[in-house]
């Protein structure tokens, strides 16, 4: 188990983490969800130990971890970073051995690596030759190469392409299913609820909601309605009575029924045009997220 | 455990480096341009030599004195006879001889005389005249020779030339001058290699797996060991150019600078490695380097033209002084030492205050390294050396 307990930190005099507490189980994958600028990405650097905290701790197995420990997390930072020189099979040979591989152990996860994402064949290319997509994936081998006990990874999806997410989904899932807890940031919240079942949302540093997904929803009293109508005048469903609009869609919406019974919506719906969607829907992670800050 | 991560990390920054074509390149022309060099001064300083060529009577008996006058001035004649003064003439006119002695009565020249040849010339010839003279005036051979085996006069030279010091002198001057070439450039890498593990946010990836000391650490080891194995290389190609080209009378000299060279370099380049760190990890880019490299870049151009000035006069005070100072020491102490003014004991403690900076100056540099490496911003020294964090 791995849990941040605790952890604060203030940068002068802007608190970016307060008492922000967390746990991620082995074979648990999590997604840590927030607005920019919420904490996440300190959050992670205290648990690598790329930053201090300045009260709390990061323990793994129980324990508080130190940088032995931390040798054998993998880590991913929101800002990628390799060395634009080097080779690719070397510098993931070079990371390996910094975690504490065995030369050739270290060579053969290297290649491995290389394998499993898609770009043995860059190998012997420099990181600053490769596209972005590709050192994106190159920047997923280095947090894998020396099979990592913990993995954190900050925005691990963003600047991928779409074959480029479900590359990383599987190695993801694969890792999570093999006791690896697997906790990472996004923004990306229909990928986290596809990937995930538990979610920690962090707002302004604090943490204001977290759990297994579905335990969230439950725990949501809303009704959703998910209503798409063609060819309807834009705006129909604004001014219906006892309805809130949840989330705007192209050709709909989805809504809340605050008093208004669905079968009243529907009726507005057939009234506007020709029905295409009329479901009950539970919230999605975005609308719990909203609630959860009060947006 | 995790102690092995600062060789992992020094043995990257070596060989990252010398597969470089760029380094490899660089190293090629400096070795080359050093046999030019050596070949070029071997040219310069070798003895003087000229061609004489004789021809007509008396030349059997000129060539061998003119020789034996030469050798005994240090200069080299090498004769070259001929059947007729016509053929001699010739010879000097397309310059396969520097002089022409024509019937042991005219010099025949293409146009400006060789003041010394001709001067030995003229001196046997005129031996030759006169002990002619001589016996025609009834004198035996004997008395002929007593007569004209007047020594030469004794010369004193008020302020001695000393060959020796004036070779390692100049075998100094290129040590400083490596030694100046070598803290600046591997200096320069390491801040360098610093500002290019911000910029591309490696840093941050690697500051997860090893503490910003074991990275300090290992990447100045790393360039060092390298610009070491350099340093010994330039030294070994350029005593061997020596003496394959000739040109030096005291080689044990080169070994000695390069010696000293080598050992002051590993001295002053941890001394400075660690000042350079903070200049690479104060800046965000590698366009910001330069300004604060400047004054760590005057610091090592004013102890350069020290270690000049202390080769030149390597006895003055501000010889002395700045020899003793770890910023300079290392470009001025090799100077002293290999022309003598120094003794043992002095390098000794020279290079001991010079560790003892270093090993002053090493938990400062890898405080502010430390706690600037992860900022993207220009950072305040000051401003970091406050804060009580990121160790």
């Amino acid at each position: 188990m791995l849990e941040l307990v605790g952890l604060t930190r203030r940068f002068g005099h802007v608190v970016a983490l307060d008492d922000v507490s967390f746990s991620v189980a082995p074979g648990e994958m999590v997604g840590f969800v927030g607005p920019n600028g919420a904490g996440k990405t300190t959050a992670m650097r205290i648990a690598l130990g790329v930053l201090e905290t300045d009260a709390g701790e990061v323990r793994w197995r129980g324990r508080p971890v130190d940088a032995r420990v931390r040798r054998r997390f993998g880590y991913m930072p929101e800002e990628r970073g390799l060395y634009p020189k080097m080779r690719v099979l070397d510098h993931l040979v070079y990371l390996a051995r910094l975690h504490g591989l065995e030369p050739d152990d270290a060579r053969a996860q290297a290649v491995r690596g290389t394998q499993i994402l898609g770009v043995a064949d860059r190998s012997d290319a420099r990181v600053q030759t490769l596209s972005l997509g590709n050192q994106q994936r190159v920047q997923l081998a280095a947090a894998l190469v020396h099979r990592p006990e913990v993995l954190v990874l900050d925005e691990p999806f963003s600047g991928l392409d779409p074959v480029g997410v479900d590359v990383l989904s599987g190695v993801l899932r694969e890792q999570a299913a093999a006791g690896v807890p697997v906790v990472f940031s996004s923004h990306q919240l229909d990928l986290v609820e596809r990937l995930c079942e538990s979610v920690v949302l962090i707002h302004r540093g604090r943490i204001v909601a977290s759990g297994r997904i579905s335990d969230l929803r439950d725990a949501d009293p809303r009704r959703l309605v998910r209503v798409e109508v063609a060819g309807a005048r834009p705006g129909w469903y604004e001014r219906l009575p006892g309805v809130r609009v949840a989330d705007p869609l192209p050709e709909g919406a989805v809504l809340e029924l605050a008093g208004a019974a669905a079968a009243e919506v529907l009726d507005a719906a057939r009234a506007a045009g020709e029905v295409r969607t009329f479901t009950v829907v539970r919230p999605s992670l975005t609308e719990i997220f909203r609630r959860a800050v009060g947006a | 455990m995790i102690r092995g991560a600062v060789p992992i990390i020094a043995r990257r920054e070596f060989v990252e480096r010398i597969r470089d074509k760029g380094f490899l390149i660089s190293t090629g022309i400096t070795l080359l341009v050093l046999v030019v060099f050596v070949g070029a001064g071997s040219l310069l300083a070798g003895g003087t030599s000229y061609d004489v060529g004789l021809a007509g009577a008396d030349a059997r008996a000129l060539e061998q004195r003119v020789v034996d006058r030469a050798a005994a001035l240090d200069i080299e004649v090498a004769v070259h006879r001929f059947d007729d003064a016509a053929a001699a003439e010739r010879a000097v006119r397309t310059g396969d001889v520097d002089a022409a002695v024509v019937d042991g009565d005219g010099i025949v020249v293409r146009s400006d005389p060789p003041a010394d040849l001709v001067a030995v010339i003229q001196a046997v010839s005129a031996r030759e005249r006169a002990e002619g003279a001589l016996a025609g005036a009834g004198l035996t051979s004997g008395e002929v020779q007593t007569a004209l085996e007047q020594p030469p006069l004794a010369v004193r030279a008020l302020e001695p030339l000393d060959r020796r010091q004036r070779e390692y002198a100049a075998v100094g001057f290129i040590g400083v001058l490596a030694l100046y070439g070598q803290l600046f450039a591997y200096g320069y890498w390491v801040a360098a290699g610093v500002v290019e593990e911000k910029s591309s946010r490696v840093v941050e990836v690697l500051l997860a797996t090893v503490r910003p000391s074991q990275l300090l650490r290992g990447k100045i080891i790393g360039i060092g060991v390298l610009g070491l194995c350099q340093l010994a290389l330039i030294g070994a190609v350029g005593f061997a150019a020596s003496q394959l080209l000739g040109g030096l009378r005291f080689p044990e000299g080169v070994l000695v600078v390069i010696g000293l060279v080598l050992v002051w370099f590993v001295l002053g380049y941890f001394f400075y490695a660690g000042l350079f760190a903070v200049a690479g990890a104060i800046v965000p880019r590698q366009e910001d380097l330069q300004s604060t490299m400047t004054p760590l870049s005057i610091l090592i151009i004013a102890s350069f033209f020290l270690g000049i000035e202390a080769n030149q006069h390597p006895d003055s005070l501000l010889a002395v002084v700045t020899s003793m100072l770890p910023p300079s020491a290392p470009l001025v102490m090799p100077s002293r030492l290999i022309l003598g003014e120094a003794a043992i004991w002095e390098g000794l403690l020279s290079a001991a205050i010079c560790v003892a900076a270093t090993m002053a100056l090493v938990p400062l540099a890898t405080r502010i390294y430390s706690r600037s490496v992860l900022q993207r911003s220009r950072v305040r020294i000051r401003a970091v050396l406050r804060t009580p964090r990121e160790e």
